[in-house]
C-alpha cells in the first residue's frame, strides 16, 4: 500500500504468516513520535480476541492472567494488502506478549 | 451544608422518581396474583439497580465520563453499536409505554379516551425539556413524584401483618403457576433495572460536577434514593396483595388497578391512583427522552447538557425531540400500554448481560475509577449479576410466551 | 502510545477546550520499506458509518450531501495538528478551522426560529 488506509478498519483483521496460516488478529498499534510525525513501531497481534479485549476484570473471571499473542516490529508485518496483513518473517521470531 | 441539602434533595427526588409504568404494572400484578411472596424480587432487583447505579456514578465522578462515553472510549464503536442500538429501541418503546400510562391516568381523571392525551402530553414533555433546566427537571419532576407515596400510605393504612410481609422477603417456591411466578420475577427485574436509569444517573452526576470527593454522596444518593424508592413499589405490591390477593384477581387494566385504593382512600381512590400513575409515568417519559439526548450526544461526541443554551446543543435537542416524537407517535396508535410495557421490560432483560458486562471491565480500570476499583467482592457480585442477567435473558422470551 | 486505546473513539477538543467530537477514524500511510505513519484523524458520522460497513458510510455521505453539509467532511485533522493526547485529544486548531460543526450549525439555524430558543 502506498496511499492512505483506514487504521480503524484494520483493527480485528486476521494476520497471516508467510505460509498462509492464521496467526491471530491485529489488536493494537504502538506508535511513537518522531519529530512532527507519529510512526507505528509495533503491532500487537492477539491470540483469540474477545476475552483478551475485555481487559483485566473479565480475564480474572475467566482465569487468564496476561494477554496472549505476539508483538511484531514494524518491519515484521506487511500491510501492502490491507485486507490480508502478512508477516514478513517467521512466526517463531516474533516477540511473545 | 449545601452538599447535605443537595444530598437530601437527591434522595427525595429519587424516591419520587422510582415508580413508573413498569414498576407499577409489575408490582400490582405481583401482589394481586402472589400476595407478598414477590417482595424479595423487588428488593433483589433494587439491589441490582443500585449496585450498577452507584458504579456508574463512581465512573462519572472519577473520570467525568457517563456510561455511554466510557463504553465508546473503552470498547470502541463496534462493540457499542449493539447495546446502543438495542437501548435506543427499548427506550423508545418504554417512552411509548410511559406516555401511554400517563395518558391513561389523564383519561381516568377526565373520562376522555387515552389516545387523545398522548400527543398533548408529549408536547408538554417537550416544553419541559425545551424551557427547563437541571433543577426543574431532575428536582421538580422528582418532587412532584412524592404523590406516589400514596402507595406506601395505603399499604400502611391497611394494617398488614408483619409476619407474612417479612416472609415475602424470603424467596420461595409458589404453590401455583410457577411459570407465571418466574415471569413476574424476571419482569420485576427488567422493570427496575432499566438501562436508561444508569446513564441518566451518571449524566446527572457529571452535570452536578461530582468529583472523587463526592463518592460518599454518590453512594448515599444511589442506595438511599433508590432504596427508599423501592419502598414505594413495595407499597404498591402490598396494597394490591391485600385488596386483590384474596380473590387471586388477574389485573389487566390500570382502571382495575386503581380500585386497590378504594378501601383506603374511598372516593379519592381513582384520583390518587391516576395522579400517582400519571406523574410517575410523565416524569419517566421526560427522563427517558432526555437520556436519549444524553446517550447519543455522549456516544457520538456532541456538546450536550440540560443547562446549556438550547441553541448551543442543537444536535442534542434534535435527538430528544425526535425520540419524543417517535414515542408519542407510536403511543397514539393506541397500543395497550400494559402490553408495550411488558415487551420493553422483556427486551431490557434480553440485553441485560451486554449492559452489565462493561461494568465488570470499567470497575477494574484505574482510568475510569481511579483507586476506587472494585475489589474481589465487587467483582464477584458483578460476575454473578452478569451470569444472572444472561440466565434471565435466555428464559425471558419463553416465559413471556408461557407466563405473560 | 497505543493508537486504538488512546486515540480511536476518544474525545477531541480544540485549542480553546471546546468539544469537537470523537476520533471516528484514523488514516495511515505506508511507503515501501518505511514504517507506517499516522496521517490524520477523521471526525464525523460518515467516518463512523464506514466502520460499520462501507455502504453505511456512503449512505451517511449521501444524506449529508442532500442537506448540503458534506463539504470537507468527515473532518480530517492531521496528526501534526494534534497538540497532546491525554484523557482527551487536544488540537492546535480551533473548531472553526474545521468542518466538524456543520451539522450542529445547520440544526442551530433551524432551532433559532423556534420561540423561546435560549
Amino acid at each position: 500500500m502506498t496511499g492512505e488506509v483506514r487504521l480503524d478498519r484494520l483493527v480485528g483483521r486476521e494476520v497471516y504468516t508467510a505460509n498462509h496460516r492464521r496467526l491471530g488478529r491485529l489488536e493494537e498499534f504502538r506508535a511513537e513520535r518522531r519529530g512532527t510525525s507519529w510512526i507505528i513501531t509495533e503491532y500487537l497481534i492477539g491470540a483469540a480476541g474477545l476475552v483478551e479485549r475485555l481487559g483485566l476484570g473479565a480475564r480474572l473471571i475467566v482465569g487468564i492472567k496476561r494477554p496472549t499473542g505476539y508483538i511484531a516490529r514494524w518491519d515484521q508485518l506487511d500491510l501492502s494488502n490491507p485486507d490480508r496483513p502478512t508477516l514478513t518473517c517467521a512466526a517463531e521470531s516474533l516477540q511473545r506478549r | 451544608m449545601r452538599k447535605l441539602f443537595n444530598l437530601a434533595l437527591g434522595i427525595v427526588t429519587s424516591i419520587g422518581g422510582f415508580v413508573e409504568v413498569g414498576s407499577i404494572s409489575t408490582s400490582v400484578q405481583a401482589g394481586a396474583e402472589f400476595g407478598f411472596s414477590l417482595l424479595w424480587a423487588v428488593a433483589a432487583a433494587t439491589i441490582f439497580l443500585t449496585t450498577l447505579a452507584e458504579m456508574a456514578g463512581r465512573v462519572a465522578a472519577v473520570s467525568k465520563r457517563s456510561m455511554a462515553a466510557a463504553v465508546r472510549e473503552r470498547f470502541g464503536f463496534h462493540f457499542q453499536v449493539v447495546p446502543l442500538g438495542a437501548e435506543f429501541i427499548i427506550d423508545t418503546l418504554l417512552l411509548t409505554a410511559e406516555l401511554g400510562g400517563a395518558a391513561i391516568a389523564v383519561k381516568m381523571l377526565t373520562g376522555i379516551g387515552f389516545q387523545w392525551w398522548v400527543f398533548p402530553l408529549g408536547v408538554v414533555a417537550w416544553l419541559v425539556l425545551w424551557f427547563g433546566n437541571f433543577t426543574v427537571i431532575e428536582d421538580g419532576v422528582g418532587l412532584l413524584g412524592i404523590v406516589t407515596l400514596s402507595f406506601v400510605v395505603a399499604a400502611w393504612r391497611l394494617h398488614p401483618d408483619v409476619g407474612p410481609i417479612a416472609r415475602g422477603f424470603v424467596p420461595s417456591i409458589p404453590h401455583h403457576d410457577l411459570t407465571r411466578y418466574a415471569f413476574l420475577v424476571v419482569s420485576i427485574v427488567g422493570a427496575t433495572v432499566s438501562p436508561y436509569l444508569l446513564n441518566f444517573y451518571a449524566s446527572g452526576a457529571i452535570q452536578e460536577k461530582w468529583t472523587q470527593q463526592d463518592l460518599w454522596i454518590n453512594r448515599l444518593t444511589a442506595w438511599c434514593g433508590m432504596g427508599f424508592g423501592s419502598v414505594v413499589a413495595m407499597g404498591c405490591l402490598v396494597t394490591a396483595a391485600i385488596v386483590f390477593g384474596p380473590q387471586h384477581l388477574k389485573v389487566d387494566t390500570y382502571e382495575q388497578a386503581a380500585q386497590m385504593f378504594v378501601p383506603v382512600y374511598g372516593r379519592w381512590a381513582v384520583t390518587l391512583f391516576a395522579l400517582s400513575l400519571g406523574i410517575g409515568c410523565f416524569g419517566a417519559a421526560v427522563e427517558i427522552a432526555l437520556n436519549a439526548g444524553y446517550v447519543l450526544g455522549q456516544a457520538f461526541g456532541w456538546t450536550w447538557g440540560i443547562d446549556k443554551k438550547r441553541r448551543d446543543v442543537s444536535r442534542f435537542v434534535t435527538a430528544f425531540s425526535v425520540v419524543l416524537l417517535l414515542g408519542a407517535g407510536i403511543a397514539t396508535i393506541g397500543l395497550d400500554p400494559l402490553r408495550v410495557t411488558l415487551i420493553s421490560v422483556a427486551l431490557t432483560v434480553v440485553i441485560m448481560p451486554l449492559v452489565v458486562l462493561p461494568f465488570l471491565v470499567l470497575m477494574n480500570e484505574e482510568e475510569y475509577v481511579g483507586t476506587h476499583t472494585s475489589g474481589p467482592l465487587g467483582n464477584a457480585l458483578l460476575a454473578t449479576l452478569t451470569l444472572l442477567g444472561a440466565l434471565m435473558a435466555l428464559v425471558v422470551i419463553p416465559l413471556e410466551i408461557f407466563g405473560g | 502510545m497505543d493508537v486504538v486505546r488512546d486515540v480511536l473513539d476518544q474525545s477531541v477538543i480544540d485549542r480553546n477546550g471546546r468539544e469537537m467530537g470523537r476520533v471516528d477514524g484514523i488514516l495511515i500511510e505506508q511507503q515501501p520499506n518505511q514504517p507506517v505513519h499516522l496521517t490524520a484523524v477523521l471526525i464525523g458520522p460518515a467516518a463512523l458509518g464506514d466502520r460499520l460497513h462501507p455502504a453505511v458510510g456512503r449512505a451517511v455521505r449521501r444524506i449529508e450531501k442532500s442537506f448540503g453539509v458534506d463539504e470537507n467532511r468527515p473532518a480530517r485533522v492531521a496528526f501534526a495538528d494534534i497538540d497532546e493526547i491525554e484523557t482527551k485529544i487536544r488540537l492546535r486548531l480551533t473548531i472553526s478551522e474545521t468542518a466538524v460543526a456543520a451539522v450542529e450549525q445547520r440544526l442551530r439555524s433551524w432551532l433559532l426560529r423556534l420561540p423561546g430558543s435560549r
